[in-house]
């Protein structure tokens, strides 16, 4: 990360302007044990109190990173129950980063997002299909498939 | 911006996180 990832500029843009970036080696107690480090890197998105929402494992080369961290970032959101900010932010990873592996997750999260704020379940429906149709090997449009049965 | 503003110690990139409003980055690694 720290040789390819790291030194993209908008990489360096994206983080500087949206985040709060701390890098620990994986030994750093506590928390190292607090996080169950097991393997590097790991890459932990946290809300502003420290508590933990999304976790990528592995090398994340430059094309996506932003995206992986823009879906950590709606996750805190969500978790929140702070549905608007989670839309927004998932309507910006699907419309500028259709080929990320994020994506397939954040129009899952989209369409749950949005039955939560509205209890209209339309918004189910629409991630199933559009998960269907644009990204049917995904893991995410299996786990979509009960909202084809939607009216 | 030549590089990513990496904080060191979690204190202070808490008390940023709630004076900013922001999400936090941590990043686990090994230089090895």
């Amino acid at each position: 990360m720290g040789a390819v990832t790291y030194p993209e500029a908008n990489v360096i843009e994206f983080v500087n302007n949206n985040m709060i970036p701390i890098r620990l080696l994986s030994d750093t107690q506590p928390y190292a044990k607090d996080f169950n480090i097991k393997w590097t890197p790991s890459i932990i998105t946290l809300d502003e109190s420290g508590k933990e929402h999304h976790r990528v494992v592995g090398f994340l080369p430059p094309e996506e990173f932003i995206p992986a961290m823009m879906l950590g970032i709606a996750k805190v959101s969500f978790d929140l129950d702070r549905f608007k900010e989670a839309l927004a932010e998932l309507e910006r990873i699907i419309a500028e980063y259709p080929k990320s592996k994020a994506t397939p997750e954040a129009i899952y999260l989209q369409g749950v997002s949005g039955y939560k704020s509205t209890k209209d379940p339309k918004p189910l429906k629409a991630a199933y299909e559009k998960l269907h149709a644009e990204y049917p090997d995904s893991e995410w449009a299996a786990r979509a498939l009960p909202y084809r049965l939607i009216s | 911006m030549a590089e990513i503003k990496w904080e060191k110690e979690m204190d202070a990139v808490l008390a940023r996180a709630k004076r900013e409003k922001k999400p936090i980055l941590l990043d686990f690694f090994n230089p090895n």
